[in-house]
């Protein structure tokens, strides 16, 4: 009843009247009630003291306890006292228990109104903590990008000026191969441009996304042809579970996620092996697989691998890919999701995993999971 | 084709506008640009293209109103062009009458396809007795006199309303066809907007139709959009 009161009546001061109102009519009905249980004024008087109390607990300012405990008396001595429903306030004891009443909400307010304040500098006091860690992250993030932006823009750059200026005494070869690069770069571009404008989808109060229910396989396919439109070769293995699978997320950020650890398997894995795309699930939760069988990551890369710092110390093998994973764990996190990475150790026989002391990985594996929220139906329950 | 096609593109980068522009020119279409949206509506008017490729995102005016004041009185087809994270703008784009859009950015061979694709529309839109045919691409065969559908020779049994989608979708092949123009087509104008039911009956056609779900060949998502069948061979 009070909830709803507060909700419709938004503005303090209506709010805090109909407070007092309210709790003055219940304190009074119920006095009347029990008027022949309660016996004597004194037990009635404590009611009142507890009306009071809850005037003083809920409103906002000093005022409505002191309106309250004044309007308590004269209830009291309305309703309560000889002779009744009529007022009366030659007996003697009324300015001390007006006193204890007025004490009683003062004392109240000031406890409640400390407490807020104290809940509202806290709740400050994490805003400013964690606006700080966003902005180092952005901060971070923006160095990382204007470092990797600089070498294809060089490039670009450099490769237009040689065609404008020596295209006529250019070979048709070199032309194409000039022209070529230029456009791997402006991809490679793009790709970067999309990979921090889905960022600015997070959003930047709570560091949360919009979901909305989507089916995973579709995510998925999306994803594989984005890439493809600028891998063509790329040889990728999907594979996604038989089962219908619907679950919260914003999908443009998903997919990009997807593209982000696709292309890094295509660039840094070093192998013409097909790189395996799969969705695995459980109870409460889909897992989404990278897995290339190339060179491995570095043992000493992995703990920091999405930190966003592993591309700025060789720029230009590795360029990129810091921001491309830094942004993919920003992502998965404001899923409330998590994503890891891993080797794959080196075959052994009969399907047996040996830990040898130096294992030579034959492989990578990038993997994030996302939770599955209320949407955890299959399709059987819901097809027509 | 005795006279060539002309094209409208209304778009106020120039760089892009030229380069457009280039690529049309060489497939020998008939090309007029326009770099404001006052302008565009005015060559619409006095040059009456066939087909008009529209910016969304223009300096003087809301390219939806252009959308809007063309659908007015023509069924010229329209193609939007958009950057790829404003999906609600596309949807509104698409649900006020345009009849296919491209993302920014793309491909000249992406841009092609879709004004042949286009192109194609325009034709059966003029010849009216287009209600018994049928619809071929890559392996997919669907005859509508008998509502029959195979895939590589192989015939596929669908449920009424996955009969009712897939037809839909390969009536407008080649174009994007809204969640919420599918639904209101299958389940009629009132149905609830919640287009998860579609994603299921989307599900059971794709492991009906496909070889692979997770690869389609046939049946493309646009994610926040809707779904796009292949182009039906010629």
């Amino acid at each position: 009843m009070v909830r709803l009161l507060s909700r419709t009546l938004r503005r303090p001061v209506v709010h805090d009247t109909c407070i007092t109102v309210l709790f003055l009519v219940l304190g009074t009905l119920l006095a009347r009630l029990l008027n022949a249980a309660l016996v004597n004024i004194i037990n009635v008087s404590f009611l009142y003291i507890l009306v009071v109390v809850f005037i003083a607990r809920y409103t906002t300012s000093y005022l409505y306890g002191i309106i309250g405990s004044l309007l308590s008396i004269v209830c009291i001595n309305f309703f309560f006292t000889y002779p009744y429903m009529h007022l009366n306030f030659t007996m003697a004891g009324y300015p001390f228990a007006f006193l204890v009443m007025l004490v009683v909400s003062f004392v109240t307010s000031a406890t409640t109104t400390n407490l807020k304040k104290q809940a509202r500098i806290l709740a400050e006091r994490e805003k400013e903590l964690a606006a700080a860690e966003k902005e180092k992250m952005r901060a971070n993030l923006l160095r990382a990008i204007s470092h990797d932006l600089r070498t294809p823009l060089t490039s670009i750059i450099g490769s237009a000026n040689l065609y404008l200026e020596n295209g006529a005494m250019m070979q048709e070869m070199e032309k194409f191969t000039l022209i070529h690069n230029i456009q791997e770069d402006a991809n490679w571009l793009l790709n970067m441009v999309e990979n921090i404008l889905s960022v600015t989808r997070i959003n930047t109060a709570d560091a949360k996304v919009s979901k909305t229910a989507e089916p995973v396989e579709e995510v998925v396919s999306e994803a594989v042809i984005r890439l493809k439109k600028r891998f063509p070769d790329a040889d990728i293995h999907v594979k996604v579970p038989d089962d219908f699978l619907m679950i919260p997320m914003d999908a443009m950020l998903i997919e990009q996620v997807i593209i982000n650890l696709l292309e890094n398997a295509i660039v840094h894995a070093r192998s013409k092996k097909p790189i395996d795309c799969f969705v695995t699930c459980d109870e409460q939760s889909v897992t989404f697989h990278v897995r290339d069988y190339g060179i491995g990551i570095p043992e000493d890369k992995l703990p920091t691998i999405f930190d966003g710092t592993g591309s700025s110390s060789h720029s230009d093998s590795n360029r990129g890919m810091g921001i491309g994973l830094s942004i993919c764990k920003t992502i998965i996190a404001a899923h409330d999701g998590t994503i890891r990475a891993c080797n794959i150790p080196g075959e052994a026989p009969a399907g047996h995993r040996f830990y040898h002391a130096n294992p030579a990985p034959c492989g990578a594996e990038f993997s994030f999971t996302l939770p599955r929220g209320d949407f955890s139906h299959t399709a059987s329950e819901e097809s027509l | 084709m005795s006279a060539k096609l002309s094209i409208l593109i209304i778009e106020d980068e120039k760089n892009i506008c030229d380069f457009i522009a280039a690529a049309l020119m060489n497939q020998d279409y008939r090309v007029f640009k326009s770099y404001s949206g006052t302008d565009g509506l005015s060559q619409i008017t006095s040059r009456c293209p066939d087909i008009l490729l529209l910016d969304l995102g223009l300096p003087d005016m809301d390219g939806t109103d252009i959308i809007r004041e063309v659908r007015k009185w023509s069924a010229m087809p329209i193609i939007v062009i958009s950057a790829r994270t404003q999906e609600n703008e596309k949807v509104l784009a698409l649900d006020l009458g345009a009849d296919d859009y491209i993302t920014k950015p793309f491909g000249t061979s992406e841009l092609l396809a879709r004004i042949r694709t286009a192109v194609r529309h325009l034709a059966r839109m003029n010849t009216a007795n287009s209600t018994s045919h049928i619809f071929r691409a890559s392996g997919l065969v669907i005859d509508f006199d008998r509502r029959r559908i195979t895939v590589h020779e192989q015939e596929v049994h669908l449920t009424q309303v996955e009969y009712k989608i897939v037809s839909m979708l390969a009536n407008n092949s080649g174009k994007v066809i809204t969640y919420d123009t599918l639904i209101s087509h299958v389940w009629g104008p009132y149905a609830d907007d919640n287009n998860r039911i579609l994603r299921v009956n989307m599900a059971n056609i794709r492991r009906k139709l496909e070889r692979n779900p997770a690869q389609p060949e046939y049946i493309f998502t646009e994610i926040g959009i809707g779904y796009r069948m292949i182009d039906a061979e010629a």
